[in-house]
């Protein structure tokens, strides 16, 4: 019976995912991987980059739009790839900016201190809105695998922004680097 | 992803054994042939030398000839100030490129830029025709000229007319700037470093001052072990003279000189650049100094050359200098973690903090690590108490540093000679509210402080607890029973273990291209080290990070006759 189900309950995620992720052709042309997940946020304490305290789940359940990508500060390609999309996007907004929150974790918790992380922050000239956290390398851990986006090597690690409009499980996990305007578009894409 | 390149490219070449002799020396030869004949005397209207100087600020900062920031696109529509995301950022100071998470970014450098190059690099013609088709093609590039690199730069596409991925920039480059900038990266790692021969590869090991026999046995005899076994030297060496496959050509035996620094360490510079002067080498390994590691630091920072894992207490401490790994910060970070641990403990606002140490190295580099983390934090400088080398601390002296203070935290950076003093403080209406000790000051003293003060008495401890590494020193130990390496003194031989467990791996994967900037860049990329290592609980690497061990455990030692150190944080205090 149990193995019965094991096979019902894999097949059946595995036509979820074929219908919900697709491959977009970006309008820069670049080409970027968009799916549809539910991830449950796990209730961990991080750092930010004033060294003050922060609840994950609560933070991340504040009622607004939430982007996440996950980056360290001397990361050499992606994350500045990742950054200056999050500082151009930002900008993009505008006004609106104040209505999203944009939080970058680290992943390379025992060199990102807050020091570091406010640092990279005003290099890539951000606004309030956007934080950066750090943390015990277990908690962090737990995160990534929390949000499917572990790898045991930080140099390997994925160029992905996770997406959602609603405190809810329900999020848009884009996998590839991706221009502004794509990523303003699967923003107004999830708002409600 | 690499390492499939790489396993391609080994099992290409055992394919290939009988194949053509190293068409890749070919190419070496006719480069360093080349450049002498074909060198302008002038680039863009400057000399060559300011050219280089410029270009590599291009290159490396992204800041133009005229002192503007290099302007570019990124994935189709973000535009980037290169001041933040320069060539160097994936390219790398060596230019070898690097892959990281889903990103290739291809070698750069002269040498590779001037040849034809495909992803599965380094095969030779033969070799490659024995690939399946679809990996022959993947890729293939011919040869860059000035002119088409020029067209790369700016417009984003390769000689075969291929557009480079978006996460390339393409840069907004005026005529001359660009001249620079192929100019630039012609020349970047176009040769081998020196210390580099057709066969052998020079390193050599600093021992500086006074240092003890135990010890300098203790570095020295596993590096030797390292240095003669390194590639099972004989049959790496043959396999070598035999075949084209770049894991194999670029075998070279490794020597190692032994500089000794005798004198103050005034003249320790003068010495090393005679040394160096002799005897160029690659990179120094390991190495020990009875006094700060500041000189020899110096030296690499101002010949290039990389020093990997010095046996130091004292290294010099940067964010920005870039030529030598160190195990951690020493004793700067045992301060460091008290100062991030107290912040953590949300002590009250009116606590007084009183730092006592003598004017010694060790109790100057505590003081200034606490100092300087705590200051960053926005807090009151502590009150600091110096004392002079010799002098005794007794039990009056401390008591009288919490009276008329309140709720006062006691730093006392001092050895275990003054361990009776410390045993007598007492907490209470005048006593301090917490005291902090160094472990690597007290040594094993540390287990004989008296049962009444261990409650308050906070010890910062920058290794794997004794508890947790008794089967890490079983395995040096046996690693050095089984080579038969002397043993004198255990800490110095888990520090060589985890150089050889850490250095092997990118010192291979160099193969033929012997640029000192890559050997760094190989290790910047490891991935973090915990099961292979011993002494610390964990290493950790990336680009332009220069101290491995990150972090310090505060501890306090439990009550009892047989007292365990316990763990009062976290391994990294933010």
């Amino acid at each position: 019976m149990l193995r019965y189900s094991i096979i019902f309950f894999t097949t059946l995620s595995l036509v979820i995912t074929l219908f919900f992720s697709s491959h977009c052709q970006g309008e820069t042309g670049e080409k970027y991987k968009r799916s549809v997940k539910n991830y449950e946020v796990p209730d961990v304490t991080l750092i930010n980059q004033e060294g003050a305290k922060v609840r994950l789940k609560s933070f991340l359940n504040s009622g607004k739009p939430v982007l996440v990508d996950f980056v360290f500060t001397t990361c050499t390609t992606i994350c500045p790839v990742l950054s200056i999309g999050f500082s151009e996007f930002q900008k993009k907004l505008g006004p609106e900016n104040a209505m999203v929150q944009l939080v970058s974790i680290s992943i390379d918790p025992e060199h990102d201190t807050p020091k570091r992380m406010k640092e990279y922050l005003r290099r890539y000239d951000a606004k309030p809105g956007w934080d950066f956290l750090t943390g015990r390398k277990e908690d962090i851990d737990k995160v990534l695998k929390a949000l499917d986006a572990y790898t045991p090597d930080k140099m390997s690690h994925l160029p992905l922004i996770l997406l959602r409009s609603r405190s809810d499980n329900r999020w848009v996990r884009i996998y590839g680097l991706i221009g502004t305007r794509d990523l303003l578009r699967e923003y107004q894409g999830v708002l409600p | 992803m690499k390492r499939f390149f790489q396993k391609a490219s080994r099992d290409c070449g055992t394919i290939l054994l009988p194949g053509i002799l190293s068409l890749l020396l070919v190419f070496l030869l006719n480069d360093a042939s080349a450049t002498e004949d074909t060198l302008p005397l002038s680039v863009a209207g400057v000399s060559r030398q300011e050219a280089l100087r410029l270009g590599e600020r291009m290159y490396r900062e992204g800041i133009l000839p005229s002192g503007e920031p290099m302007l570019a696109v990124v994935q189709g529509d973000i535009p980037v100030d290169s001041r933040i995301f320069a060539c160097v950022s994936c390219h790398q100071r060596s230019g070898m490129g690097s892959f990281e998470g889903t990103v290739f970014s291809p070698p750069v450098n002269g040498a590779r830029l001037y040849k034809p190059w495909s992803k599965i690099s380094d095969l030779s013609d033969s070799a490659r025709k024995k690939l399946p088709r679809w990996m022959q093609t993947a890729n293939f590039r011919p040869a860059y000229t000035d002119e088409t690199l020029a067209v790369a730069l700016r417009a984003g596409e390769n000689p075969t007319g291929r557009k480079f991925k978006g996460v390339m920039p393409r840069y907004f480059l005026n005529d001359s700037d660009t001249e620079i900038m192929v100019f630039y990266l012609k020349n970047l790692s176009a040769e081998s470093a020196p210390g580099v021969t057709a066969t052998t590869m020079r390193l050599a090991t600093v021992i500086a001052g006074d240092v003890s026999p135990e010890d300098r046995e203790a570095m020295l005899a596993p590096l030797q072990f390292f240095v003669t076994t390194w590639g099972r030297s004989r049959s790496m060496e043959l396999r070598a003279r035999k075949t084209d496959d770049p894991m194999y050509t670029g075998y070279r035996k490794l020597i190692l000189s032994v500089w000794e620094l005798k004198g103050p360490p005034e003249s320790w510079l003068r010495q090393l650049e005679e040394y160096y002067k002799k005897d160029p080498v690659f990179a120094l390994l390991g190495g020990i100094a009875a006094g700060d590691w500041a000189p020899i630091h110096k030296f690499s920072e101002e010949h290039k050359i990389p020093t990997i894992f010095p046996v130091t207490d004292f290294p010099v401490t940067s964010e920005t200098d870039w030529y030598t790994l160190y195990f951690s910060k020493g004793f700067h970070q045992e301060g460091e973690a008290t100062a991030k641990y107290l912040r953590r403990a949300e002590i009250s606002e009116g606590t007084s903090i009183v730092q006592v140490f003598r004017n010694n190295r060790a109790g100057l580099a505590l003081s200034k690590g606490f100092q300087d983390t705590w200051r960053g934090f926005g807090q009151r400088p502590p009150e600091n108490m110096m004392l002079d080398q010799e002098s005794a601390v007794t039990e009056n002296f401390l008591k009288e540093l919490t009276v008329n203070r309140k709720n006062t935290v006691l730093l006392l950076w001092l050895d275990d000679k003054d361990l009776p003093a410390i045993g007598n403080l007492t907490q209470g209406q005048n006593g301090p509210r917490m005291v902090f000790v160094s472990s690597s000051l007290m040594g094993q003293g540390l287990y004989s402080l008296p049962e009444k003060v261990r409650s308050f008495v906070y010890i910062t401890y920058p290794y794997r607890l004794p508890q947790e590494d008794k089967g890490f020193r079983a395995i040096v130990e046996a690693w050095l029973r089984n080579n038969k390496i002397p043993a004198s003194n255990l800490t110095i031989e888990s520090q060589m273990y985890d150089l050889v467990a850490v250095l092997s791996e990118p010192l291979s994967m160099l193969k033929s291209d012997f640029y000192r900037d890559y050997l760094l860049e190989q290790i910047d990329m490891m991935e973090d080290q915990s099961a292979n290592i011993a002494l610390y609980p964990h290493l950790s690497f990336g680009p332009g990070q220069r101290y491995a061990s990150k972090g310090c455990y505060i501890v306090q030692l439990t009550e009892g006759a047989r007292a365990k150190l316990v763990k009062r944080s976290e391994w990294v205090i933010h």
